[in-house]
């Protein structure tokens, strides 16, 4: 969102803008104006504390002195950064530092800035000689505090007595060692005399991860909100986008999505006033609890317990059975986690299941006398206690859609077609919950991944539909290349992937093209730094993605050996290309319909629906099987799927065990 | 459960019963009276009316304070207002006995004027009493804190029924503007103006009250003394002002140093819930509002209020910048009223007697622009070399004048006056020459203090100011929360060069360093505390310049307190060689022998004054 932007006069001469409610040290000082400070830091909340930024304004008609980094910008106004009373009040204030902190480095700079040479008018007891001594900025305090969300350092004393120190004066143990206040502290009063597991290059490490945190302490709260809502955010962007799975994926959005999104989450549900991360220190916390829920169902019933969660995934899970109610979202999340059951795998295979109920292909005898149509929670959560004692139709739904969907062929033989439609599983692995219909690289993505059609290792839907940065064919082709090796890396390294593209840098998009966008190259760099200042070893795009590209490839061929490694294993049912029924035609039909015109040039007209969903499926189908000839071929491998021999060279990994495995399938 | 319909004959049927008595015992029971013992002379009072068989005709009521804490234990007999005081244990068989038996007053325990010279029997003869005029605290001495009935037999309750039932919220705020009614805390911002701007500021979202109950000023406890007197008339204010705003949670910020004012406000917050008065549908209407207590834990600068809201959401008590207002983003970042005790006592009597009333009394046409002048009466807590020490309310724009000389019955021990400081440890010392002055916000401002939260103290001529002028920089670097710069270091500097002058090592060109000083923490600090701790300082500067001077140039502490400037002597007109002094000197620094006069050697003496203090006959002087 744009905020109004402010016309402010500066000196008399130059005009500058400033948005609304900014403050105006920063334009000030990127308009070239001296503004000597010694508490302001760009990424940190300012508290006015030094006092030196002190300019004179005048807004509607009223002239005063104000604190530049802390005065929000609401009128027009004129200011006046460096009249006599400012500069007065400035050698003053130059001069307390000056008299209490003599040998300090940004003391001195500052001082020189302020005209204050005089050390000894301030003078006293208290003077304190140490060139590292802390001179009361209190960066570190709001560092601690706004970027690793935290409050192990603090002030302490009142008045002059004034000091920092971590609770009752000892080494508070929760402290996580990010070394973030010694990294910002600016004068090196802060030492951090742990090794730290001995990296190779701290600093380079901390400057990296600075950035880091201080787009998450300042961007966050206007990109994705993932310290307030963690992932859940994506809900009712999704559903906006017509991509959040409704009904075995039927559907990309529902009427009911605003009664468990974020929105409600964060007001209703989400209840610790405080960050919440898989480790502390997190700058990102994205993981988000749900306290003092009391459960109405299964072993736990009545008792009042705390959930971490719902994620996106839970969520999407959730509206993919047309549940819409929250309080059963946070259920179905507390018992998947308790049973130690996959919230997806669960989610994915009722949905299936609730669609061959509503078909007739399940009855009340095989459900045990559930109704198990979208939209009952109630049955979804019985089905999930079954499950965990082992029983009943909750264990058939346990052993997943691949073997539920091959019984329900036998006995419908009729319908084997469409059970393999709507089944949503690849490698025997259910979907993970976004509507790949509309997005090419993500049918891919999906059903490419080793793994099965998880969103890990080529999650390009938000890029693809909703950024829209990959829109060629080539694109795509190079985005199937790219991000599963990118995304693999993380795994490699045990780092997190959603630092690096649920925060972006403000200019991301105006720096780079879209695809190159797409990559968040400046914070891939900071993966590359990190690996560089642990190893000591330089990394680049090739270095990382070969690194991966082993790994990826020997992953693969394991895969092979298993049974599940070639074309066919890589082919999606329907339901993840396109719609399989009509009703599914018929809800979107104008946009199929305009994609028949467009894409194959037939008037739609003239058609009868059946012969437009062939149309459509035929299409679908041969572009998939296209862009992952063209994935296949940019990986290295042939058109079965399978890695070429000469790529193992390249990669250095054609030792024979896997050269004996691949060779019957390279021609 | 009290509703519209029957408040009025609940409060009458109290009325009823409480005139039946012949008379009623109004034993103050203010933290003052309660240290020299009022407890005990409550029971006391108590017990001898059952030896006298005469408990079913007289009332023992314990009261909030009387106000004259000088002379305490006091009790009043209503409703004739005879005025006893300083009572001990043994003197209650007498009253009981003497006067209210047999009909005769008590002498020797009535208040002797030394003005005077004569007894004043009624409590109404004393002058103490008749410069006042009392509407924060109209019901000191005449109810028992700690009963809802004897608050409603004074029409308690009536305002907040009267706004519910006659007038819509903006009529209410209409009316706190034009009464012309300014902030009792410190700051003299119309409370009108205030509640109106966090109304708007919140569009009928989340508004909350607050009450600053954060006295802290030294020698000042109006707030308390009227949370202890009259914890109802807080309430009912608060009540009256969530009307106005649309508030429904307010909160009272209260320092823990406040034992008894703490125990009365939360038994008045049960009893007024437990009636109906506070929480859901009160009086049985849609309205609904409910008040928390919130203990402070005794800064100085919680008084401040966006370090009051950071203090009570769980964080240390530190300022922040208010280019946006409390009234805007206050606590919970949501919109806030916030006044203090004396303000919301203020409120019941505003709605129940009118604008009218309440602008007739005080400076200025306040009706248009509340700005314009100081409607109303403002209390004081007197302390300090004066006679009356105490509580008091006198309506603004009464002189200096009348309230020390008049009220406080003038400096004691044959002294004479030499300055009032008012508006706590930040305010200004005003000397002789401003007594004719009237007391208003504006007035105080413009001679250099201000009102703050109404502390006054009275210092005589051995008063030392340069002394007074560092005693209070060094209060304020303790309670400076240290977070600014000018703030933090600015007091310590001051401190450091009035130590420097009260030990005679001053230097010409600290005058001028002062008055910079100070310029810069009066203009650049972040908050009120540091925007108006120099003023003891330059105040003092402005007018007892002179005393500086003497310090510096001549090394020369008139009034006697520096003790680096100064030099105990004998005066061998006077000595009559009693020995007391040698006796009494810790480092033996008296020579002498009994009946001849005796020598201080000055090389040995330490400058103690125990001589000084304990000579009798005025023989040890100060040089």
């Amino acid at each position: 969102m744009s905020k109004r932007m402010i016309d402010v006069l500066v000196n008399d001469k130059k005009k500058i803008q400033v948005a609304e409610g900014s403050s105006l040290i920063k334009p000030l000082l990127e308009a070239g104006i001296v503004i000597p400070t010694l508490c302001y830091h760009k990424d940190l909340t300012s508290d006015g504390s030094c006092r030196l930024c002190m300019v004179e304004i005048e807004a509607k008609g009223k002239r005063r002195m104000v604190t530049s980094c802390n005065y929000p910008v609401r009128d027009e106004l004129k200011v006046w950064t460096l009249t006599d009373k400012i500069k007065k009040h400035r050698k003053i204030l130059a001069e307390m530092y000056l008299g209490r902190f003599p040998n300090v480095k940004v003391v001195q700079d500052v001082a020189k800035q302020c005209g204050a040479s005089d050390k000894t008018r301030f003078q006293s007891d208290i003077t304190d000689y140490n060139e590292k001594a802390c001179i009361l900025c209190g960066k570190c305090v709001r560092a601690c505090k706004e970027f690793i969300l935290e409050k192990i350092i603090d002030f302490a004393g009142r008045g002059i007595k004034r000091h920092i120190t971590m609770p009752f004066g000892e080494v508070d143990p929760h402290c996580v060692g990010c070394t973030y206040c010694s990294y910002i502290c600016p004068t090196g009063s802060i030492e951090v005399i742990d090794d730290l597991n001995n990296p190779f290059d701290p600093k380079l490490i901390r400057d990296h991860g600075m950035k880091v945190n201080a787009e998450m302490a300042t961007l966050d709260s206007g990109q994705c909100c993932m310290r307030e809502v963690g992932t859940a955010n994506i809900v009712e962007v999704m559903d906006r986008y017509d991509l959040l799975p409704v009904h075995n994926f039927k559907f990309g959005s529902h009427p009911d999505t605003p009664k468990m999104d974020s929105m409600v989450l964060r007001q209703k549900y989400f209840s610790q006033e405080q960050a919440d991360a898989c480790w502390k220190g997190c700058s990102m916390a994205c993981a988000k609890a749900v306290d003092g829920f009391k459960l109405k169902t299964g072993p736990y019933k009545g008792q009042k317990v705390v959930v971490d969660g719902p994620e996106y995934e839970t969520s999407a899970g959730c509206s993919n059975m047309g549940c819409f109610d929250p309080d059963f979202v946070v259920e179905f999340n507390f018992y998947c986690d308790t049973y130690g059951i996959d919230t997806i795998s669960m989610a994915t295979g009722t949905a299936f299941a609730m669609e061959c109920f509503e078909a007739g292909l399940l009855t009340l005898e095989d459900t045990g006398g559930k109704e198990l149509k979208f939209g009952s929670g109630d049955a979804v959560l019985e089905c999930l206690h079954e499950m965990s004692r082992g029983e009943g139709f909750g264990l058939k739904i346990g052993q997943g859609i691949r073997v539920l969907k091959n019984e329900l062929k036998k006995k419908f033989p009729e319908k084997a077609q469409w059970l393999e439609d709507i089944g949503m599983e690849v490698k025997g692995l259910e979907y993970s919950e976004y509507v790949s219909k509309e997005s090419l690289a993500q049918q891919a993505g999906y059903s490419l991944a080793v793994k099965g059609p998880q969103h890990d290792e080529a999650w390009l839907i938000f890029m693809d539909m909703v950024n829209n940065q990959i829109p060629t064919f080539e694109d795509k082709a190079e985005a199937l290349y790219y991000f599963p090796l990118f995304r693999t890396w993380f795994g490699l390294m045990g780092l997190c992937k959603i630092v690096w593209n649920d925060v972006v840098p403000a200019d991301n998009a105006k720096k780079h093209p879209p695809q190159v966008a797409a990559k968040i190259p400046e914070h891939v760099e900071n993966y590359w730094k990190f690996f560089e200042g642990m190893t000591g070893k330089p990394l680049d795009e090739q270095g990382m993605l070969n690194q991966s590209a082993r790994v990826h490839n020997l992953q693969r061929i394991i895969c092979l050996m298993m049974g599940y490694g070639q074309r066919e294993d890589d082919m999606p049912p329907y339901r993840a290309v396109g719609p399989v029924t009509e009703e599914e035609y018929l809800s979107r039909e104008d946009r199929y319909d305009k994609q028949l015109q467009d894409n194959l040039n037939v008037d739609p007209t003239k058609l009868d629906l059946q012969q437009k969903m062939e149309l459509t499926r035929e299409f679908r189908y041969e572009q998939y099987n296209k862009v992952i000839d063209a994935a296949y071929k940019r990986r290295g491998w042939n058109e079965k799927g399978i890695p070429t021999i000469e790529r193992l060279k390249e990669l250095g990994i054609a030792l024979p065990e896997l050269v004996g495995i691949i060779e019957k399938y390279q021609n | 459960m009290i509703n519209i319909k029957n408040l009025q004959s609940i409060a009458k049927k109290e009325q009823d019963k409480l005139s039946k008595y012949k008379g009623m015992l109004m034993v103050c029971t203010g933290t003052g009276c309660v240290s020299a013992g009022g407890m005990d002379i409550k029971k006391e009072f108590t017990n001898a009316l059952v030896r006298h068989k005469i408990e079913n005709d007289y009332l023992v009521v314990g009261t909030g304070c009387n106000g004259f804490c000088a002379v305490g234990p006091i009790c009043v007999l209503q409703p004739d207002q005879t005025f006893y005081q300083k009572l001990t244990h043994k003197d209650i068989e007498r009253i009981v006995k003497n006067h209210l038996l047999e009909g005769n007053v008590v002498k020797d325990l009535l208040y002797k004027d030394s003005s005077d010279g004569k007894l004043k029997e009624k409590m109404n003869d004393i002058k103490f009493f008749t410069k006042q005029m009392l509407i924060a605290l109209r019901n000191k001495g005449l109810i028992d804190p700690e009963n809802i009935y004897h608050y409603l037999a004074r029409r308690g309750y009536e305002s907040l029924r009267k706004v519910i039932i006659e007038m819509d919220p903006d009529q209410v705020i209409d009316t706190i503007i034009k009464s012309g009614l300014r902030g009792r805390g410190g700051g003299g911002f119309p409370t009108g103006i205030k509640w109106r701007s966090a109304k708007k500021a919140a569009e009928g979202g989340i508004v909350y009250i607050v009450c600053n109950a954060d006295e802290g000023d030294p020698g000042a406890y109006m707030d308390r003394s009227i949370v202890e007197t009259d914890p109802h008339t807080v309430i009912e204010g608060m009540l009256i002002g969530a009307y106005a705003v649309g508030a429904r949670e307010g909160f009272i910020y209260i320092r823990n140093e406040y034992p008894l004012a703490m125990t009365r406000l939360e038994k008045a917050l049960d009893q007024a819930k437990e009636a109906g008065l506070l929480g859901s549908n009160i009086m049985e209407t849609d309205f609904s509002f409910d008040i928390k207590i919130h203990r402070g834990a005794g800064a100085f600068v919680c008084g401040e209020s966006s370090a009051l809201m950071t203090s009570m959401s769980g964080l240390a008590g530190e300022p922040k910048a208010k280019y946006i207002h409390t009234v805007e983003v206050g606590f919970r970042d949501k919109p806030t009223v916030l006044n203090n005790v004396e303000t919301w006592a203020n409120i019941p009597v505003i709605i129940e007697k009118g604008v009218d009333w309440f602008t007739s009394i005080g400076t200025g046409d306040v009706k248009d622009n509340p700005w314009n002048g100081s409607s109303g009466t403002k209390v004081f807590s007197l302390v300090g070399d004066i006679r009356n020490t105490g509580l008091v309310e006198v309506p603004m724009g009464i002189s200096l004048r009348e309230i020390i000389e008049e009220i406080g019955g003038g400096i004691p021990n044959g002294r004479t006056f030499k300055a009032v400081q008012t508006g706590g440890p930040s305010g200004g010392c005003l000397p002789a020459s401003k007594l004719d002055m009237p007391v208003d916000f504006d007035s105080l401002t413009r001679a250099g203090s201000m009102m703050g939260s109404g502390g006054m103290i009275v210092m005589d001529d051995k008063t030392c100011m340069v002394d007074v002028a560092r005693y209070f920089i060094d209060f304020l670097i303790d309670e400076s929360c240290g977070k600014c710069t000018p703030c933090r270091e600015g007091l310590f500097a001051l401190n450091q060069i009035l130590t420097r002058i009260c030990h005679g090592e001053g230097k010409e060109k600290d005058l001028e360093d002062l008055r910079e000083i100070s310029q810069t923490i009066t203009d650049a600090s972040l908050c009120q505390l540091g925007g108006s701790a120099p003023n003891p300082v330059i105040s003092t500067l402005d007018y007892f310049t002179q005393e500086y001077i003497e310090h510096i140039q001549e090394k020369k502490c008139r009034s006697g307190v520096c003790k680096n400037l100064i030099d105990y002597r004998i005066d061998e007109n006077n000595c009559t060689g009693c020995t007391i002094c040698f006796k009494n000197c810790p480092v033996e620094a008296i020579t002498g022998e009994i009946q001849k006069v005796h020598k201080i050697d000055l090389d040995k003496c330490i400058k103690c004054g125990i001589c000084f203090e304990v000579c009798k006959f005025n023989a040890v002087i100060i040089k």
